[in-house]
């Protein structure tokens, strides 16, 4: 019960920082309501085929720039804080739970722009909803793993992004798949199927990230 | 020296025998086409057949040709005049009316003769009905049943329509694929032979292997590129195998970009293995399991047989396995020089 304990404390830590330092949440989402505005005054009407693709790039570009921060907030002396006094799975966990949390809102509030600013196309919102939970974990845990390993070399943010789009690309497409089962562009009755992949992926992805992180973070 | 590196001389003895099996052996006898591919019901036809690889000259006495629809129904030929070794003119009287109820239905070839052997061409006609009745059609069908088929023994690699002498790149652009999971294998276990015991050699072993793996990575697309042009009509068809492969050579590129923006060497070693193991994991969903769910162009997926029935038969598989075996080595002999450059550059940095 130790590492619940700690992941619980570092989970507080997380949320409490984030709301201290608010200028990131709120940068973020400037960034995202102004990639909406600027996408449709650029398209006006949006077809539900580019809808689906202008959703998930939008997504994916504000989850990296939300993500990067994550590991590069936390300077040399903290992080030797945290070395004594934590356990990695603990503190890896803690930064994906929190990233899966936080994705998912800003995920949610993408859908919510969009809806505001051009309608709602999606007609299964609770398919679409799961997909956008699935996306957020798979989203989360690689981009948290590849932060970490990311902040070790010089430049960071270009680093991050080479090396985790590539990976999730496969997480990118079922999830533009599902979706558009959602937006009724594609009939599918086998999602589960879909949904089964992700998870799958999701799995062995996260056991990676155990295994991995504790020779990540020593020094 | 012989025990030192014996298996560097095997690999390039078994690439040879690869190499020279697989582009001298000739293919069976089969039949490219047939001319016109459509015929109407009650009107006596005749086609032009084009060989491939066959010897109707000689065979002209035992020559014998079917229209076969299923096993129980297949209609013989009226006469069969050879033109020469590669051209045939097979006259068919097709019945008023068809056993079955579609409209039109294809009729697969069949040709047979003593030197040759039989040979098949699928969906080779289309025969339109007029009026459908399967009982008419039941009681006016001449049934010629295929019996005492001729098989001929000899080292030849089948003949796939789509394919044609293109099936002999199935020896080379498939094993580099095997060749490079395999390389791709070597260089997780020096990752983490490389964390348990943080010797750098280990490192330079993984770096070296994922160089070699990489680049026959690249050379397994170059050759599934230029064999889609001939088959599919275009070197890049969006086939899911494809984008799957080109996603994974980033991944692998991606390892030589984290490489070099490390200064410090030991973190550049930990740091790389640990992105080597993920990237590997991330590698399996990628290639195994993302290609086999969805519809693809290639063999294995969508319901077609991967590795099997007519597509790999026993003579096949005399070249293609010990070309997976061959490349490996040579794959393993390329890392292995990379490894020494390596070493050597450190030698003389240090110097």
């Amino acid at each position: 019960m130790q590492l619940a304990k700690e992941i619980w404390f570092l989970l507080r830590k997380e949320v409490k920082l984030e709301l201290r330092m608010n200028y990131a949440i709120s940068g973020i989402l400037l960034y995202l309501f102004s990639t909406i505005f600027i996408v449709y005054s650029a398209f006006r009407t949006v077809k539900p085929e580019a809808w689906n693709a202008l959703f998930w790039i939008i997504v994916l570009f504000t989850s990296v720039s939300a993500i990067v921060k994550s590991f590069v907030q936390e300077n040399g002396g903290r992080q030797l804080y945290f070395y004594s006094i934590v356990n990695p799975t603990a503190m890896i966990l803690s930064k994906i739970i929190y990233n899966i949390l936080l994705l998912f809102l800003l995920s949610l509030l993408t859908w919510l722009g969009f809806v505001f600013i051009g309608g709602n196309p999606i007609r299964d919102a609770g398919q679409f909803i799961l997909a956008l939970f699935l996306g957020s974990v798979g989203f989360s845990i690689t981009f948290t793993f590849i932060s970490a390993i990311a902040v070790k070399a010089n430049n960071s943010s270009t680093l991050l992004a080479v090396l985790s789009f590539p990976l999730v690309i496969p997480i990118l497409l079922t999830l533009i798949k599902l979706t558009a089962n959602a937006l009724r562009i594609l009939n599918d009755t086998g999602i589960q199927r879909d949904v089964l992949i992700l998870i799958a992926i999701d799995m062995l992805l996260l056991s990676m990230t155990f295994i991995l992180y504790p020779f990540l973070w020593r020094d | 020296m012989i025990q030192k590196h014996w298996w560097k001389a095997l690999g390039v003895v078994i690439l040879i025998y690869s190499f020279t099996a697989g582009m001298l052996v000739p293919l069976k006898p089969g039949i490219v086409e047939v001319a016109p591919q459509s015929a109407a019901t009650g009107t006596t036809v005749e086609f032009k057949v084009t060989g491939y690889n066959s010897h109707y000259k000689e065979a002209e006495d035992s020559l014998r040709a079917w229209l076969k629809m299923d096993n129980e129904h297949a209609l013989g030929a009226d006469k069969i005049n050879v033109l020469d070794d590669q051209h045939l003119r097979v006259t068919f009287s097709i019945p008023e009316y068809l056993p079955n109820k579609d409209r039109v239905k294809d009729f697969s070839l069949l040709l047979d003769n003593t030197v040759d052997g039989a040979s098949v061409l699928p969906s080779a006609v289309f025969v339109t009905q007029d009026s459908i009745d399967p009982a008419m059609g039941q009681a006016a069908w001449v049934n010629s049943p295929i019996a005492n088929l001729s098989s001929k023994d000899a080292m030849n690699f089948p003949f796939r329509n789509i394919l044609a002498e293109g099936i002999r790149n199935t020896y080379y652009h498939v094993p580099l694929w095997f060749a490079m999971i395999l390389i791709f294998l070597g260089s997780v276990v020096y990752s983490i032979r490389y964390l348990r015991t943080y010797d750098p050699m280990y490192d330079h072993r993984a770096q070296a292997l994922n160089t070699a793996g990489l680049l026959f990575g690249i050379l397994g697309l170059v050759t599934g590129s230029i064999w889609a042009k001939f088959t599919w009509g275009a070197y890049w068809n969006w086939d899911v195998k494809q984008n799957m492969t080109a996603i994974a050579l980033l991944i692998y590129l991606a390892y030589f970009i984290l490489r070099n923006s490390f200064e410090d060497d030991e973190q550049k070693a930990r740091i790389s293995s640990v992105y080597n193991l993920f990237a590997f994991a991330a590698l399996i969903p990628l290639i195994y399991v993302i290609p086999r769910l969805t519809d693809s162009l290639h063999p294995g997926a969508g319901g077609n047989p991967a590795m099997g029935g007519e597509d790999l038969d026993n003579t096949m598989r005399m070249v293609f396995y010990p070309a997976i075996i061959g490349w490996t080595l040579i794959g393993l002999w390329i890392a292995n020089l990379f490894y020494r450059t390596k070493q050597l550059e450190h030698r003389l940095l240090d110097l």
